[in-house]
């Protein structure tokens, strides 16, 4: 379904991306881990249309999408949820999740609504308090919500479980398997490297802005040197 | 007692006018950090439109429209012509085009038309009053302040209720996250140039009817009463922008009845330094929160 | 003050004189050509105008705020000229109720002058002050809107001070008696403006200004207090401002209240666009380019003008080419620039400094390796406890390190750990709520940047900030500046032998944005050496480095470090660059110091693996 390769940017100062390669079919949860500075935040917002990229090719169900606009790419059916969750503070839960769906039709729209209110209960408590008031567990469910309204068929999700206690955590990992049992296709990135490579189907390891492992998530959790991948040694 | 109530209705009045520049403005620079120097030329250019039409045996009740329609027009135009262009550039580069752009329009007018001023009839009830309990209140004023309420009222409901306003506030807050969300930023960019003219296109009736007429350089003054009124409640907050001009119509109003006779002129001069003060202390504004530097 | 005597004082002048000549040659030669009396008028005024335009340039160049005020400090001077120089016979007919008694006082235009410059420069203080406490800075608005209201303010006063100014109907007009018959203070004053205007900018003032407008959050963090320098060059720039505003009066022989305002305001704005803001052959050039312009315009605006025989006011050109075309154009050259060129056809290009390289320069043979240093003063870094809450998160807990004269001490942690926090903490740009550092037995806690800077704290950043505009010399040169004033305890390096340790010798005159990724780490780090720190504080140097690069850094740092004597503080996510540099390292979960010891030690800790690959529910 999404196909990268050869990928490199060089964005600022911060991590490039050197020759990356990605795949990922239909239906898989996908997990993209490797320590911090090592570009998987540039790789999606490379993906994503954020950050310009040098070199590479990005395909998405055969048609290249490198370097279009975001807005053309999220029409494409591709959703990101960002870092940082970056929900619209001054705007309702509704509201979120009503631009979420701005590329549906009014109804379609109405009915993703109710679809999201039985997902995450704790939105429907919430409907119409500011999202700058909620809690970052619930900031999480929103921005995941939000991304869900566009209907994509690939949601990239970048370190969902950032800043949030252990709890929490947990149910971030429960959502991303009750996506996986609807069908939907996921790219996540994620710090906490042990839980991703449970929970996913296969996965990436990105270190200085390149792949030094892929695998099956067993696989790589199987693996005694991760540490050293992680490290570099 | 009568004189202050007096003075508040005539500052609501001009606030009013002041409020719709300001949200124009504001709204401009929350979408693209744009300080909007050329605001003022949305009253200049139908201004002689309106001059042009009167000529032409139009009256008001048809030139009203005209007005806000090549307002709406002027807006998009310019944005097409010269703002696209310096588009994401550094804030700058944006202000020096906006006055720029400004300067072309007044001179052109200066140029192709005249230098002097343009006379334009009043509609016949402009000068009349009404007594209510004792005071004596201008009918121009009360029609102010209530389209303005209805303008603004509307306006709320475009931002709150349609997916239009949705978009735009999204796209104020964080334009990159709105374009994930699939936001156009072409359609977002245009279409808060296009409600900046139409809230410019109501201002520019009411000015253009008290002032009685139109100069090349007509825009300077509604275009700083704008600017001031915006920086007054915070660039970047609607709300502030509508607050800030009814602060700046009333400040105006009640020190020109408070300051003493000799100095009654400096009246505006006061208003700026007031406002160069309150930057000093407060750098955003009325309804400012204190940022952090990012570091 | 002056770095280095032939390039930043013998060529400027030898420059500003070329510059000279060649304008006013220029003009000669035009008002020859066209022999009459409105060409002369011209040239004087063109004149004139570079005198201010220069003013302003010396401000928004080297400052990088935008400033509409100047001609409103103009308009304070040129008052004050009038209303000192003119005859008390003049006076009584325009202004004869005259505040402060000035209907009867009289002074020669030369006192007239000095007296508008004090005046002038009072005003220009006060509001050098607000700028400074609205935070201004290169690009933000609150300085603009400030310098919009000079602008208004002394407008508005002119206007409606009829007793002092005339007002707006009549203004003030005289004739002073000395009238300003002949060019010779022009010319003066037009050279000595071009000589301050590059002095300033090649002086250490001028220098600390430029960099603070390249990176505000950079300059501060090598010791440079931006509000200072932003002062001293609003005075100087107002200065001259202020004479040629009077000399712009004197040669009028009046004053009007519009004469000082919007229009031009924008005349001289634009002539400082096109020519290239950052710059003073820029400004010239942008004088004489514009004035031009505008006279070709207004000719061809006139009647019965004539190109190639095509009458350019028949139909249908006679659309195009009018009277007042001139106005449009500056509107035109001004939005145009802005979408083409924003940065002026110079840029920042001088012509002096252009000599000085051609000519001046000579070879310049790369220095000798330096020796590491020894007799190290023995200072400890000591932070403890240190907390920061944002809102309701609690970013730092009771966190802490110290740190040795001659060690390397590393920080890791997974992201949001608050590593980044603790350094923006000891660098003066986060306050902490609670928590005290110091070296040796000086506290540092709530001191401002520049200031710990200055005490032997410098950083790095991330993102990479170096000085852009500025070469790799200027950059470390800018450091080496403070370093020698505030750092005058220590050894400070000299500054090619800096960058020839960085090895950044053969790129040392190009500019710091040309460099590419490795580079500009290295330069970064020299620039942080030169300020002679104590200690220095590395804020993920490798990030975006590959594997090799990040290996070679390490030999970089460490040489760097001793080559000034000073302590490291690293945070890097490179595990590998941690390990091989430090000393010991301490490890940040969560906002708290979890574990501390050697690189084989922290490896070896289970809590500190978990750390980062995440712990399993179950745990």
């Amino acid at each position: 379904m999404l196909e990268v390769s050869g990928l490199t940017t060089k964005y600022g100062a911060i991590s490039a991306l050197r020759d990356a390669d990605l795949t990922i079919r239909e239906g898989e949860v996908v997990g993209l881990i490797g320590p911090n500075g090592a570009g998987k935040t540039t790789l999606l917002g490379s993906i994503a249309g954020l950050i310009p990229v040098d070199s590479g090719k990005i395909t998405f169900s055969g048609a290249d999408i490198t370097s279009l606009a975001p807005e053309k790419i999220l029409r494409a059916g591709l959703a990101l949820v960002p870092e940082h969750r970056r929900i619209f503070s001054d705007m309702t839960v509704e509201e979120n999740l009503k631009i979420g769906g701005v590329t549906r039709n009014a109804s379609e729209r109405a009915t993703l609504l109710e679809e999201m209110a039985d997902l995450f209960p704790v939105l429907r408590d919430k409907w119409e308090t500011a999202a700058g008031y909620m809690s970052g567990g619930e900031a999480q469910q929103l921005a995941i919500a939000r991304a869900l309204m566009s209907k994509p068929k690939l949601i990239m999700m970048d370190e969902p479980s950032l800043g949030l206690a252990p709890i929490l955590v947990d149910l971030v990992f429960d959502l991303i398997d009750t996506l996986r049992t609807q069908g939907r296709t996921i790219l996540v990135v994620e710090q906490n490297a042990t839980r991703m490579l449970r929970a996913a189907d296969r996965a990436y390891v990105l270190r200085s802005g390149e792949v030094v492992a892929s695998g099956t998530g067993s696989e790589l959790l199987e693996r005694s040197d991760l540490f050293d991948t992680f490290v570099g040694r | 007692m009568s004189e202050l109530l007096q003075n508040l209705i005539d500052g609501l009045g001009r606030g009013s006018i002041y409020a719709l520049l300001a949200l124009g403005v504001a709204v401009v620079f929350g979408i693209m950090h744009l300080l909007n120097f050329a605001h003022g030329e949305l009253i200049t250019i139908p201004g002689y439109v309106t001059f042009w039409a009167f000529n032409n045996g139009w009256n008001w009740w048809s030139v009203i429209p005209l007005i806000v329609v090549v307002s709406i027009l002027s807006s998009l135009l310019i944005e097409r012509i010269a703002f696209s262009r310096v588009r994401g550039s550094k804030d700058f580069t944006m202000l020096l085009t906006s006055f720029g752009v400004h300067f072309i329009v007044s001179a052109g007018f200066l140029l192709y038309v005249s230098a002097s001023v343009k006379p334009i009839p009043r509609p016949d009830w402009f000068a009349k009053t009404v007594a209510v309990g004792g005071l004596r209140i201008e009918i121009f004023d009360l029609v102010v302040i209530a389209v303005t309420i209805v303008v603004l009222a509307g306006t709320t409901w475009l931002l709150q209720r349609t997916m239009f306003g949705l978009a735009l506030r999204a796209a104020a807050d964080d334009f990159d996250t709105a374009r994930l969300m699939g936001v156009n930023s072409n359609s977002v960019i245009r279409g808060a140039f296009a409600l900046s003219g139409f809230l410019a296109g109501i201002a520019a009736v009411f000015w253009i009817m008290r002032e009685g007429q139109v100069t090349p350089t007509a825009g300077i003054n509604p275009m700083l009463q704008g600017v001031l009124a915006a920086l007054i409640g915070g660039l970047g907050s609607l709300r502030g922008a509508v607050l800030g001009g009814f602060v700046l119509g009333l400040a105006e109003v009640l020190l020109r009845s408070w300051l003493p006779l000799g100095i009654q002129n400096l009246t505006t001069g006061f208003v700026f330094v007031m406002i160069a003060l309150l930057f000093i202390f407060r750098p955003g504004g009325l309804l400012s929160v204190p940022q952090v530097e990012r570091v | 003050m002056f770095p280095n005597t032939k390039r930043d004082i013998v060529f400027p002048i030898i420059g500003s004189a070329v510059l000279f000549v060649i304008l006013l040659g220029g003009g000669l030669i035009y008002q020859t050509i066209i022999g009459n009396g409105s060409a002369e008028r011209l040239i004087t005024t063109m004149l004139i105008n570079a005198i201010i335009v220069i003013g302003i340039q010396i401000y928004i160049g080297n400052t990088g705020i935008l400033s509409f005020g100047h001609i409103g400090f103009g308009a304070i001077a040129g008052y004050a000229f009038a209303v000192y120089a003119i005859s008390p016979d003049e006076k009584l007919k325009r202004i004869p109720n005259a505040p402060f008694g000035l209907t009867e006082t009289q002074v020669s235009p030369i006192f007239a002058i000095m007296i508008a410059v004090g005046v002038a420069l009072i005003f220009a203080f006060i509001v050098g002050i607000g700028l400074a406490r609205s935070g201004a800075q290169s690009g933000a608005v609150a300085a603009t809107v400030i310098t919009l209201a000079v602008l208004f303010v002394t407008h508005e006063v002119a206007k409606s001070w009829p007793e002092l100014t005339g007002g707006n109907r009549g203004g003030v007009s005289f004739a002073i008696g000395a009238s300003l018959g002949s060019r010779w203070p022009i010319l003066l004053v037009l050279f000595a403006a071009l000589v301050v205007a590059r002095l300033y900018g090649q002086s250490r003032s001028g220098r600390l200004a430029i960099a603070a407008r390249e990176d505000n959050l950079a300059a501060r963090a090598m010791g440079v207090n931006p509000l200072v320098q932003q002062m001293v060059a609003l005075l100087i720039s107002v200065t001259v401002v202020a004479v040629g505003s009077s000399l712009r009066v004197w040669q009028i022989g009046s004053i009007l209240p519009d004469r000082f305002f919007f229009d031009y305001t924008m005349l001289t704005l634009v002539m400082l666009i096109v020519g290239g803001r950052n710059s003073v052959t820029g400004a010239v050039l942008g004088v004489a380019v514009m004035t031009s312009a505008r006279e070709l315009a207004r000719r061809l605006g006139q009647n019965g003008f004539e190109v190639f025989g095509i009458g350019l006011d028949e139909p249908p050109l006679d659309w195009i080419f009018r009277e007042n075309l001139n106005s449009v154009v500056l509107g035109v050259a001004m939005v145009g620039f802005m979408i083409w060129r924003p940065t002026g056809i110079l840029e920042d290009w001088e012509f002096d400094q252009w000599l000085y390289r051609k000519f001046g320069r000579g070879d310049e043979a790369e220095p000798e390796r330096m020796d590491e240093l020894e007799d190290i003063p023995d200072v400890r870094f000591t932070a403890s406890d240190i907390s920061v809450s944002f809102g309701g998160f609690q970013a730092l807990s009771d966190a802490g390190i110290t740190a040795a004269s001659g060690e390397v001490v590393g920080i890791i942690g997974p992201n949001g750990a608050g590593k980044t926090t603790f350094v923006n903490v000891i660098t003066g740009m986060v306050e902490a709520t609670d928590g005290h550092f110091s070296i040796g037995d000086r506290p540092l806690e709530g001191k401002a940047s520049f200031e710990l800077a200055r005490s032997g704290l410098v950083r790095t950043f991330q993102n990479l900030r170096l000085f852009g505009a500025l070469t790799v010399r200027e950059n470390v040169e800018t450091a080496s500046l403070v370093a020698r004033e505030h750092r005058s305890d220590r050894t400070v390096r000299d500054v090619d032998s800096l960058i020839s340790e960085a090895g950044l010798w053969e790129h040392r005159h190009r500019r710091a944005r040309e460099l590419d990724y490795g580079n500009s780490r290295r330069l970064e780090l020299a620039r942080a050496a030169a300020m002679a720190p104590s200690f220095m504080l590395l804020d993920e140097p490798t990030s975006g480095m590959s594997d090799t690069e990040s290996v070679t850094m390490i030999e970089q740092v460490r040489h760097m470090a001793a080559t000034v004597g000073a302590g490291v503080i690293v945070i890097d996510h490179d595990l590998g660059f941690i390990t091989g540099i430090s000393d010991r390292i301490y490890v940040f979960d969560q906002g708290r110091v979890i574990a501390e010891g050697t690189p084989g030690e922290v490896q070896a800790n289970k809590a500190v693996q978990a750390a980062y690959l995440g712990s399993l529910a179950e745990d």
